[in-house]
């Protein structure tokens, strides 16, 4: 049968959204007949029935339909799953994940962490192998991020964070709460993950702890707005347990210390739950409105416009963002040349509560109301004898809400970048881009103390700018000779970072002066180069060569080197893989290279410097005051601290990418560590400087999967898991000297870790508690580990470190029809916690709390400890913490084709720190390098929210 | 170099070299340029006064969580105590600092930057003082560790520096004392707080009174020579004894007794030095007593007090009225059997954060009170020893100057040449210069320091005392100090 040729039309819509997508190729197969679809999806094109239809649309999976005659033949095209032509950012240019040979990962915006997201870093929560993001929860507060443990000791081990090309700093200024507490995670389209040495080496000097590439949303062609709100509400559900008002009574007169006699005419008759008074429930708001289009039909744009508002759960804390941002990408001459601009300006308003009073609520006499309509201290209940305080703790309510610390940080980034295709070579291309990164700080600081000194208040205020200018270049030249493939990058790299400010002293104290400050400027010079290889679209080769300059040490010592090179085989392109059912994608790769580190906080030390005392360290000559100058140490030998890193992986896909992952083995080498060691004692001005003395080496493996189990229609289901082995040893130190570190509560200069040759970086070092026949602590009595009868330092043994040795990260998505469901696990197995709270705090002497009465944690029954000096450094305190923690869990519902205004509605409610399960006896066993003395809580948050598309 | 284009940088920079007697980083109290012990802890006069007083009779810490406290108090140290660190390097760094002020001061360097004639001058004392300050410091190694890092300023920076033992720190002290004795302002006659020729004779004076523990020489006649000298150089003892110990003992009649003092001040020059630690430390837990001594009122709750074989030095009734006795003994027991209870033991009240004319401190912390490093009673008490061991002078001379300091102590009871023996003249300098960093060098020449002839409570780590072996009378080298020289070796016995 011979059937008429017909004018087939539909509407082509996004699977995921119901949106229509613009610019879809359709062909009729065999032959050349084609069309595409306009702004609004639609599309025509003449078919007979029979005909089979492809559509295909970049980054998605191209689809064939049979034409059957139906009208309108609609249809709706879901992502490419599978990833292997996938654009991957390398450093200073892209690659595929196909032809990728180093150890990267990416997570775009779809598969981002969900919940209450106020830093961007927290979209990657649990997200990489390897990757670990501990964030306190303070409101907007910044986060420690470490890829792989980090690799080094007393050098930054922050990872390098790239936002468009431009390398951020990883100081922070006054009055801000980090980073990237000023970037709106909305704006942000993707993260990449570079690992190894062969894709951080482009990044030679500042790519030891691995590289972040963030990139920004950019505009499109096709008009679409967005809004998104969401509301947290959040509460502290865990307190630490200290004694109630009754129970405190009790105790106080049941005079639990020996040798001594607590008065009891100091208790009073009320009662007070002082974690209760200085935690409150939140309610914070999100809201982001997304504009994109063509500006004169001729400009992709995209402007957005974002408010945050979150409260802290710490009385009078908050942080308020306001962030605009703007990206125009224009293309000109036939495409040849294209420009990126982005322009981010964010205002960020915070109050600061002084986490300090968690631990004064710990302690206050629950016993004592908060307020005293009789007290000079602002009618606040004060330990005091008329007008005169009594030494002790004071009133943690009082404390918060007489101080009044706000910081502003207005920040405005951003960068242009230009990609210029050579009209006579388009194989050949350069690429400018210029970086700008300015944020003024500035906290003003109004509050009142109870105290018996004649100032009792404080009024200051402080500025603080800092500026990151970069300015980098390159060539890329891309080009196919036969059966071998060449991508060759070579470019230059100049960035400067200053930082200044002032302090205006207490206004209210005449003896308090300002000051002001500059820093010297930080200025890093690169050259750099790489060349990938690809033979047979199966054998590929990289190599990367990175020469920088850094203006931190001295001129001898100021160039470093560093390459590195990797070779990969695509195993799955051979012919007897070629056709394997099961097997899609079969990667090997190896890899080694050299990467280096320069930033100490010292900017000059390699310089003879003189450092003058501030108003309080001055010296007197007859009864004229002087402003003694001291020369500060000097070391002009220092020089790069390199790493050395050593990978082997596996790129795996299963049944047409529905499984995919990888599994990488590496080992981190970090030698000549800039470190902190003895000089001879009076050949420095001082007994200790920064020098390159030291090695550290980490070994570990990652394991990534990806499972789609369930694609369909109506249902889908796809899951992550990674999973992360990590062992650091420190391999060499100066002299072999053990170095102590990790300060604690309770007492002046108490340490509680130690860097030891052999040994875990920032290991306990404790004493063996001992215990009675009936398994009772001895309170003070300890194993004397080297039998020679007396218990001095030469007792104490290391047990255990803070880092986990295994970091497990498990999400999953769910799908069916209009709803959808997410959540994350996360867990971290074998890191201990030294639990500070309890060590500094749980022994009845401390009832005594100077001239009044304070309370401790009820953990000290379980003890009896009396005194704090006998057991601080006892091994009982130091605790296993592993966890498993549900960050978040969301679920959704999206209304589709509501109006021809409206396209979707989603909308979405879920709870973060859903639970947590753990043997730790404080209050959350992540926290910050092992020592636990108060954290601010992380509140669990019910959240709910909607986005609605136009 | 920049910097010595303006002239007045070197009193700056001579400045800092006393400076860090006083201070211990250029940021406040809180701040200091040397590592392995808590900043403020770092203090010379503390870390002084540690390794001489807490370590003998004299003191207890409550706070054993102190770091190293524990350890110095009850004579159970190790190589890795932060305290011995904090002495060993904290006095290393004058050292250095001085030895820098000598490289930046050569007449080739003043003659390039042509420096005017009297700021040259100047620096013809400053140069003086320096190498004063760099051999008070050799002293302290000499006494504390018997040995030093050897460097002077011919040694350029980050060099690896060679050792001294006792002999030659010895005669590297005396020699360079006596060569700047000429440039040195002549005694009393320097700017408060600088040294001046009394304090080159005060370190000799003392050379000397323990040259037979440091190199077995018996050089009393010198010792004697010199405190003749020093009372002939127009000192004299405060008005009254507690002057020395106030927060106006730089202006007030200490003044002419002071002959080196440890600058304090509760604004300009904060730090968590002695007279800091021993003024807010002294507050009682049972008597709450800080407002009597110009701090706040509970203090630090009890911090220090005093063993019970000093206390029982005051007793009888011969020191009812003497000035020297602070002692506060109500509703305390003498001894110690706990040392963390801070309400057994008798407290003290020998400095205050308060004027003679009763005015308080700038600070309710930081004391305006200057530590006494060396004093004139001292001298009084060393001619009398000196003579008494065989270094000349006369017997009346030397019962009038114990005498001197017991009327101006309005202490009635007089002593007679026949009470002048060696053992009173010891109890005599702990009634006078207790807590002045002076008592582990006083027992160690008396040979009661390490054995059993006279032990003290706690001292062993007993609470009635045992006896410690004779290595304890020089500390270790600190281990990291040790490590970072290979010239060092440990002093035998650790």
């Amino acid at each position: 049968t011979i059937f008429g040729q017909t004018n087939v039309t539909g509407v082509v819509t996004d699977e995921a959204n119901a949106l229509p997508l613009p610019g879809v190729n359709i062909l009729v197969k065999g032959t050349t007949t084609g069309a595409s679809t306009d702004f609004d999806g639609n599309y025509s094109i003449t078919a007979n029935e029979g005909d089979i239809l492809i559509f295909s649309y970049l980054g998605y999976a191209t689809k064939e339909i049979t034409f059957t005659g139906q009208s309108p033949l609609n249809v709706s095209l879901s992502e490419d799953i599978g990833q292997l032509n996938e654009i991957v950012l390398i450093g200073y240019g892209t690659t595929t994940k196909k032809d990728a040979t180093g150890s990267l990962e990416s997570v775009t915006s779809e598969d981002f962490t969900k919940g209450n997201i106020v830093t961007p870093e927290n979209l990657l929560q649990g997200r990489v192998a390897g990757v670990t993001i501990n964030t306190s929860g303070a409101p907007g507060s910044g986060s420690e991020i470490k890829i792989r443990g980090g690799s080094s000791i007393n050098a930054s081990n922050n990872p390098l964070i790239v936002i468009d090309g431009l390398p951020i700093t990883n100081d922070g200024v006054g009055g801000s709460r980090g980073i990237l507490a000023s970037i709106n995670p909305n704006d942000i389209e993707s993260f990449t993950v570079l690992k190894d040495a062969s894709a951080t080496a482009i990044y030679g000097s500042r790519a030891s702890n691995g590289v972040i590439i963030i990139v920004t949303k950019k505009g499109k062609a096709k008009f679409s707005a967005d809004y998104d709100v969401q509301f947290t509400f959040g509460d502290i559900d865990e307190q630490v347990d200290v004694f109630s008002a009754d129970d405190f009574r009790a105790l106080v007169n049941s005079q639990p210390i020996n040798g001594t006699t607590l008065n009891t005419d100091l208790l009073g008759d009320t009662s007070t739950d002082w974690q209760d008074a200085i935690f409150r429930q939140t309610v914070s708001a999100v809201h982001n409105a997304t504009l994109r289009g063509s500006l004169f039909n001729v400009l992709p744009a995209r402007l957005s416009f974002g408010v945050t508002n979150q409260e802290g759960a710490l009385l009078t804390s908050k942080f308020n963002r306001r962030n605009l941002s703007v990206a125009l990408n224009p293309s000109m001459f036939d495409n040849h040349l294209k420009i990126n601009v982005n322009a981010n300006l964010a205002f960020e308003d915070s109050r600061f509560a002084d986490s300090g009073q968690i631990g004064a609520a710990l302690r206050y006499d629950p016993t004592q109301p908060i307020y005293d309509p009789t007290s000079p201290f602002g009618g606040f209940y004060q330990h005091r004898n008329g007008n005169t305080l009594l030494l002790g703790t004071t009133n943690p309510v009082a404390s918060l809400l007489q101080t009044n610390n706000q910081g502003d940080a207005n920040r405005f980034f951003g960068n242009i970048n230009f990609d210029y295709k050579f009209h006579f070579l388009p194989e050949l291309r350069a690429v400018l881009n210029l970086g700008f990164d300015q944020t003024d700080g500035n906290t003003d600081n109004f509050s009142v103390f109870a105290t018996n000194d004649d100032v009792t208040a404080n009024i200051s205020r402080s500025f603080q700018t800092r500026k990151n200018q970069s300015l980098d270049g390159f060539l890329n030249y891309k080009k196919t000779f036969g059966d071998i493939e060449t991508d060759v990058t070579a470019g230059y790299s100049y960035q400067r970072f200053t930082n200044d400010g002032s302090f205006s002293g207490n206004r209210l104290d005449p003896l308090s002066v300002g000051d002001t400050f500059a820093d010297p400027d930080i200025v890093l010079i690169g050259f750099f180069g790489r060349a990938n290889l690809t033979f047979f679209e199966k054998y590929l080769a990289t190599f990367t060569y990175r020469r920088d300059g850094t203006s931190r040490f001295s001129e001898q010592n100021q160039w470093g080197n560093f390459y590195a090179g990797a070779v990969a085989w695509q195993l799955s392109e051979e012919d007897f893989l070629k056709d394997s059912e099961t097997i899609s994608n079969l990667k090997l790769r190896a890899s080694y290279g050299i990467t280096g580190q320069q930033e100490i906080g010292e900017r000059d030390l390699f310089l003879s410097r003189y450092r003058a005392g501030n108003e309080n360290s001055q010296f007197q000559f007859g009864n004229t005051v002087i402003r003694s100058l001291i020369p500060s140490e000097i070391n002009p030998d220092l020089k790069w601290e390199e790493t050395k890193t050593l990978e082997f992986g596996i790129d795996y896909g299963l049944f047409n990418d529905r499984i995919s992952g990888s599994l990488n083995v590496f080992q981190k080498d970090s030698e000549d560590l800039l470190f902190n060691a003895p000089v001879p004692d009076g050949s420095n001005f001082s007994n200790s400087i920064v020098q390159n003395i030291g090695n550290l080496r980490i070994q570990g493996i990652e394991f990534t999967t990806n499972v789609d189990a369930v694609r369909s229609e109506d249902f889908n289901l796809n899951f992550n898991f990674n999973a992360t082995f990590l062992d650091r040893e420190i391999t060499e130190l100066a002299f072999g000297q053990d170095v102590t570190t990790g300060g604690i509560a309770g007492g002046t200069g108490n340490f509680i870790q130690l860097f030891r040759e052999g040994e875990a970086p920032n290991s306990f070092y404790v004493f063996k508690q001992l215990k009675d026949a009936q398994g009772n602590y001895i309170e003070g009595a300890y194993v004397d580990l080297n039998g020679d009868n007396i218990i001095n330092d030469e007792d104490r043994y290391l047990k255990a470190n803070p880092d986990p040795d295994v970091i497990l990260g498990f999400q999953t998505n769910l799908e069916y029809r209009n709803f959808d469901f997410a959540f994350n696990l996360r867990a971290n197995i074998g890191n201990y916690v030294y639990n500070n709270v309890n060590s500094s705090r749980a022994q009845y002497e401390l009832l005594q709390d100077n001239a009044v009465l304070g309370n401790i944690p009820t953990s000290v029954t379980q003890t009896n400890f009396q005194r704090t000096s006998d057991v601080i450094i006892s091994d009982v305190y130091v605790e296993n913490a592993s966890f498993l923690k549900m960050d978040n869990i969301t679920l959704g519902y999206t209304f589709r084709n509501l109006s021809n205004v409206i396209k979707s509605v989603r909308l979405w409610g879920g709870i973060q720190n859903v639970f947590t399960i753990t043997e730790y006896s404080g209050l959350d066993p992540e926290v910050f390098n092992g020592i636990d003395n108060t954290i601010y809580p992380r509140p669990r948050n019910i959240l709910i929210g909607a986005n609605i598309k136009f | 170099e920049d910097l010595f284009e303006n002239e007045g940088a070197y009193r700056q920079v001579i400045a800092g070299v006393y400076a860090n007697l006083a201070l211990t980083g250029t940021d406040g109290a809180g701040t200091s340029n040397i590592e392995g012990i808590d900043a403020g802890t770092s203090q010379f006069g503390r870390v002084l006064l540690y390794m001489q007083t807490l370590s003998a009779d004299q003191m207890i810490w409550s706070y054993e969580n102190d770091p190293g406290t524990r350890e110095i108090q009850r004579n159970i140290w190790t190589a890795q105590n932060p305290l011995i660190l904090g002495m060993f390097s904290r006095t290393h760094l004058t050292i250095a600092l001085a030895n820098n002020f000598l490289r930046e001061t050569t007449d080739e360097k003043l003659n390039s930057r042509g420096v005017s004639d009297a700021v040259r001058a100047d620096i013809v004392e400053y140069r003086a003082e320096a190498r004063l300050l760099r051999a008070l410091s050799y002293y302290y190694m000499m006494d504390l560790f018997g040995k030093a890092n050897f460097g002077t300023e011919t040694d350029p920076l980050n060099s690896v520096l060679p050792v001294a033992e006792t002999p030659q720190l010895f005669e590297f002290i005396e020699s360079e004392l006596l060569d700047i004795e000429a440039d040195l302002v002549p005694a009393g006659e320097n700017e408060y707080g600088r040294a001046d020729r009394g304090v080159a004779h005060m370190i000799l004076a003392k050379i000397y009174l323990n040259a037979e523990v440091y190199i077995q020489t018996d050089r009393y006649s010198d010792c004697l020579n010199y405190c003749q000298q020093l009372l002939s150089s127009g000192y004299s003892l405060a008005d009254d004894y507690r002057h020395n110990f106030l927060a106006d003992n730089n202006t007030n009649s200490a003044l002419n007794e002071i002959i080196f003092p440890i600058v304090s001040d509760g604004f300009t020059t904060q730090n968590f030095g002695p007279t800091t630690v021993m003024i807010n430390g002294s507050v009682g837990s049972i008597e709450v007593n800080g407002t009597e001594v110009g701090v706040s009122e509970g203090g630090w709750g009890g911090a220090l007090r005093v063993r019970r074989e000093f206390a029982e030095l005051w007793q009888g009734g011969d020191f009812i009225d003497d000035d020297r006795n602070t002692i506060i003994s109500d509703n305390r027991p003498i001894g110690i059997v706990d040392i963390s209870d801070r309400d057994s033991g008798y407290i003290i009240q020998k400095y205050a954060n308060v004027t003679s004319t009763g005015a308080n401190g700038i600070d309710q912390t930081f004391v305006d009170t200057d530590f006494p490093l060396f004093r004139l009673a001292d001298v009084h008490l060393m001619y009398a020893e000196a003579h008494l061991r065989g270094g000349g002078g006369s017997t009346p001379t030397a019962v009038e100057l114990i005498n001197d300091l017991r009327i101006r102590a309005n202490n009635p009871n007089l002593i007679s040449s026949d009470e002048l023996t060696l053992d009173f003249i010891l109890d005599e300098r702990s009634r006078e210069l207790h807590w002045e960093a002076h008592r582990r060098q006083d027992l160690i020449r008396y040979g009661l320091f390490t054995g059993g002839n006279y032990n003290w409570a706690w001292k062993g780590n007993g609470s009635n005392g045992i006896a410690i072996p004779s290595h304890l009378k020089l500390y270790p080298i600190p281990s990291l100090s040790l490590s970072s020289n290979p010239n060092l070796t440990q002093n035998s016995g650790y």
